[in-house]
Order: structure tokens, then C-alpha cells, then sequence
């Protein structure tokens, strides 16, 4: 009970506080983004092409002048293939041309800091998001494939930028870098690193 | 004002989201029948392939289906053709090409497994029932084959061409061990013009097997 009451009285606050502070936008925005993903560590030695199939929309609710939380999803798509080679296996030697895939499609929470005023020409911020992803792991011998698809936990630290089209412009360029982690193996990928370039805008919504 | 910018970004983000996830890569769009195909290969490990000498060829192929329980024996330009590819593979390891009568070192059966034949795993001789080459074809009325461990492999669900070669030799209760074999799957297999790169693939990646 006591508990609830003091979760009150955080929303309460944190209303409050965005009531006072001079509202330059509305506190809801959606942005949505295009991302390049460039895999490493063992990611990077199952596929080590860098994607430019992705994507990245979240929405978020601005707490006061700094900070603001919100819920985000995208999609990522890695592909490559290698040539025919013979693969020793357990199951003997393969031969056969690899197309190695995986599919990524995150569901976070985020909590993000402006640090600056929401009036500024640039807005620089740090997030981190927290949550889990869908990992769909297609590893083609030839035309055979080997597949896995799990939710694994997932954290992503980013940094970026918002630039608004005018002072109190409801639309904001955004740009930001993105590092994801999750402690994700299957076959040969011990865990999933990658580090994602992100472009999109935001809008505030009322 | 603030109406059309709601629906703006909500089109926006609808139109982002489909787009972008369809853009999936699909592996199998732009797949050739050569790229399709895999090459397994198998070996006993304790098996001295430099002790032996001759071998024999079975002459048609074992073709199995799934719509009759005992496979045909047949022999198409294809079977004949790779017949003709792995016997010269097989010379060309320095083993001696000899009529089955002469009590060969090695045998060597030929199997086309058919489109469709499903729900079979690939357990350890799962081709040794009805059908397959009867050790009464070698000489051995009564005798029977021995696929080691080392075969757990794939399902079967589509086309494929399964050589095996077996020690004539050293028979273990009256059954032959299987000491090679090779696999192939994919678009294409019973295909006549790629006999020859895939017997090559199969024996490259197999140095061991040479007298």
C-alpha cells in the first residue's frame, strides 16, 4: 500500500514538474528511424556484412526538461553468404554454400536525459534501453536450414541528438549511436554485439 | 494543426514499419541449383583405407522409393554415368576396378533415394531393410550391413544420391562395415550434367580415401 502511495506521488511529481517547467512541445513523441548495424565480436565472424535493413520507432513521454521514459521495437536483418567450402562436422564433412542469417526484433524500455532545455537548437541526450529481443537464427547449408528463434534479454546504451525544425517545432531531426548487447549464443556467436547508426525524426503528439 | 501531424507520423510509422520488415534478405530468391546442394561425407575413422586394394561396383542403382517398399534396380544414362564417374574416382585413388566374382577388398553400392521419401530420420542404416543392395549380391547370401554411429544424419525429404562403400574384408558377425559414404542433396542431384562435380566434390573433400 505504502508502496503504491509513493509511486503516486512520483507520477504526481513528475507531472507537476512538467506542468511548471514552460512546456515547449507536448510530452508524447514518436520517432522513428532508420538504422545501418554493424555486427562484432562473434557476430561479426558468423555475418560480417554490415546491415542496411533496419529500422528503429519508439514512443516516449517526456517527464520534465530531462528526463523522459518510453517504449521502443525495430527490426534488423543480417545476411551473408560464403562461398562453398567443406565444413567438418559431427555429422561428417559438408560441403556447401553457407547463407548465414539473423533476424532481430527488440521490445525495450527506455528512460532517456536531455541534457540540455527542450528550447535548444540542439538537443544532445544519453538512453539506455532494457528489454528483450527476438532472435531468429537461419544458418542455410545450401538449401537446408538451421534454425533458432528465442527472446533473449537485451541492453542498448545510445547517444544522440535532436534538432528541432524551428524553436518550438513539433518535429525534431534526430540522430544517435546505439550499442546493443545480449548475452545471446547459438551455433558459433557467443553473444550479440552489434553497434547501430540511427537517422529519423520525431514528432510530438498531443 | 496538431490532428494532421498525428496522422502524418502515424502514416509514417505504419509505412516504415511494413516496408522495412519485409525487407528482409531471402536466401533462397536468388539461389542456384549449384549453390543448393550440399556434399556430406562420411568415414569410419579406424578404418586403414591404404590396406585395401580392390573394389567392386555394384552395376545399376538401388532406387528408393516412397510408393513401393523394395527399391527397383535401374539403370538410366544417369546411373550409368555415375556408375562410369565413381568406379574412375575410386581407380584414380589407386584402387584396382575388379569384377565382383574376384572377392573385391571394397564394395561399393549406389543408391538414388526418391522425392518425398518422408519422416525418415537418418538413423544408422536406415536404407539397410527392404530394397538396398542384398549382401547376396556380393556373394554373402544371408550376410548383412553394419553402419557405424558415425552416420546419424540429416531427414530425408527430397531427392538424393547416396554412395557407400563397405570392407568386403573384415566382416564382424557376418555383417559389412560401412566405411565411406557420401551424401548428396539439393536441387539437382539426380541430375546427369553435375554427376561428375559432384563425385569430384565428394572424393576432394575425403584425401583420406586412397590406396
Amino acid at each position: 500500500m505504502k508502496k503504491i502511495r509513493n509511486w503516486i506521488l512520483i507520477f504526481a511529481g513528475c507531472f507537476a514538474a512538467q506542468a511548471v517547467s514552460a512546456q515547449v512541445r507536448p510530452p508524447l513523441s514518436v520517432d522513428i528511424n532508420y538504422s545501418i548495424t554493424q555486427p562484432l565480436g562473434s557476430l561479426k565472424d558468423y555475418s560480417d556484412k554490415t546491415s542496411f535493413r533496419g529500422w528503429s520507432a519508439g514512443l516516449q513521454y517526456m517527464l520534465n526538461d530531462q528526463w523522459s521514459v518510453g517504449v521502443r521495437s525495430g527490426f534488423q536483418d543480417f545476411y551473408q553468404r560464403l562461398p562453398r567450402a567443406v565444413y567438418p562436422d559431427k555429422q561428417g564433412d559438408v560441403s556447401a554454400v553457407q547463407s548465414r542469417t539473423l533476424q532481430v526484433i527488440p521490445i525495450q524500455a527506455t528512460v532517456s536525459y536531455a541534457f540540455t532545455k527542450p528550447s535548444a537548437a540542439v538537443i544532445p541526450y544519453a538512453t539506455v534501453g532494457v528489454g528483450a529481443a527476438n532472435m531468429n537464427y537461419e544458418k542455410y547449408w545450401g538449401e537446408f536450414v538451421e534454425k533458432d528463434n528465442s527472446w533473449q534479454f537485451l541492453v542498448s546504451p545510445e547517444i544522440g541528438i535532436n534538432v528541432p525544425f524551428g524553436k518550438a517545432s513539433p518535429v525534431m531531426f534526430n540522430a544517435n549511436v546505439r550499442y546493443n548487447y545480449s548475452p545471446y549464443k547459438v551455433g558459433d556467436i557467443t553473444n550479440f554485439n552489434t553497434i547501430q547508426g540511427n537517422i529519423g525524426l520525431k514528432f510530438s503528439l498531443n | 494543426m496538431k490532428r494532421t501531424l498525428f496522422f502524418i507520423s502515424a502514416a509514417t510509422a505504419l509505412v516504415a514499419m511494413v516496408s522495412f520488415s519485409s525487407c528482409r534478405k531471402d536466401p533462397l530468391k536468388d539461389m542456384t541449383n549449384e549453390e543448393s546442394r550440399i556434399y556430406i561425407t562420411n568415414h569410419d575413422s579406424t578404418a586403414n583405407f591404404s590396406s585395401y586394394s580392390t573394389f567392386s561396383i555394384v552395376d545399376s542403382v538401388a532406387v528408393l522409393t516412397r510408393t513401393s517398399d523394395s527399391a527397383k534396380k535401374a539403370l538410366t544414362d544417369y546411373d550409368k554415368k555415375l556408375i562410369a564417374s565413381v568406379s574412375a574416382a575410386m581407380q584414380q585413388r589407386g584402387y584396382t576396378l575388379v569384377a565382383k566374382s574376384a572377392k573385391p577388398d571394397l564394395a561399393v553400392n549406389l543408391t538414388r533415394i526418391d522425392n518425398s521419401y518422408t519422416n525418415i530420420s537418418w538413423n544408422p542404416g536406415w536404407w539397410g531393410g527392404g530394397g538396398y543392395w542384398d549382401p547376396g549380391y556380393w556373394g554373402y547370401p544371408g550376410g548383412g550391413w553394419y553402419w557405424p554411429s558415425y552416420y546419424t544424419v540429416y531427414q530425408v525429404n527430397e531427392k538424393q544420391v547416396a554412395i557407400d562403400v563397405f570392407d568386403l574384408k573384415n566382416p564382424k558377425n557376418s555383417k559389412f562395415i560401412a566405411v565411406w559414404n557420401a551424401l548428396w542433396r539439393g536441387s539437382g542431384v539426380w541430375s546427369i550434367d553435375n554427376i561428375d562435380s559432384m563425385v569430384k566434390a565428394s572424393f576432394d573433400q575425403s584425401p583420406y580415401l586412397k590406396k
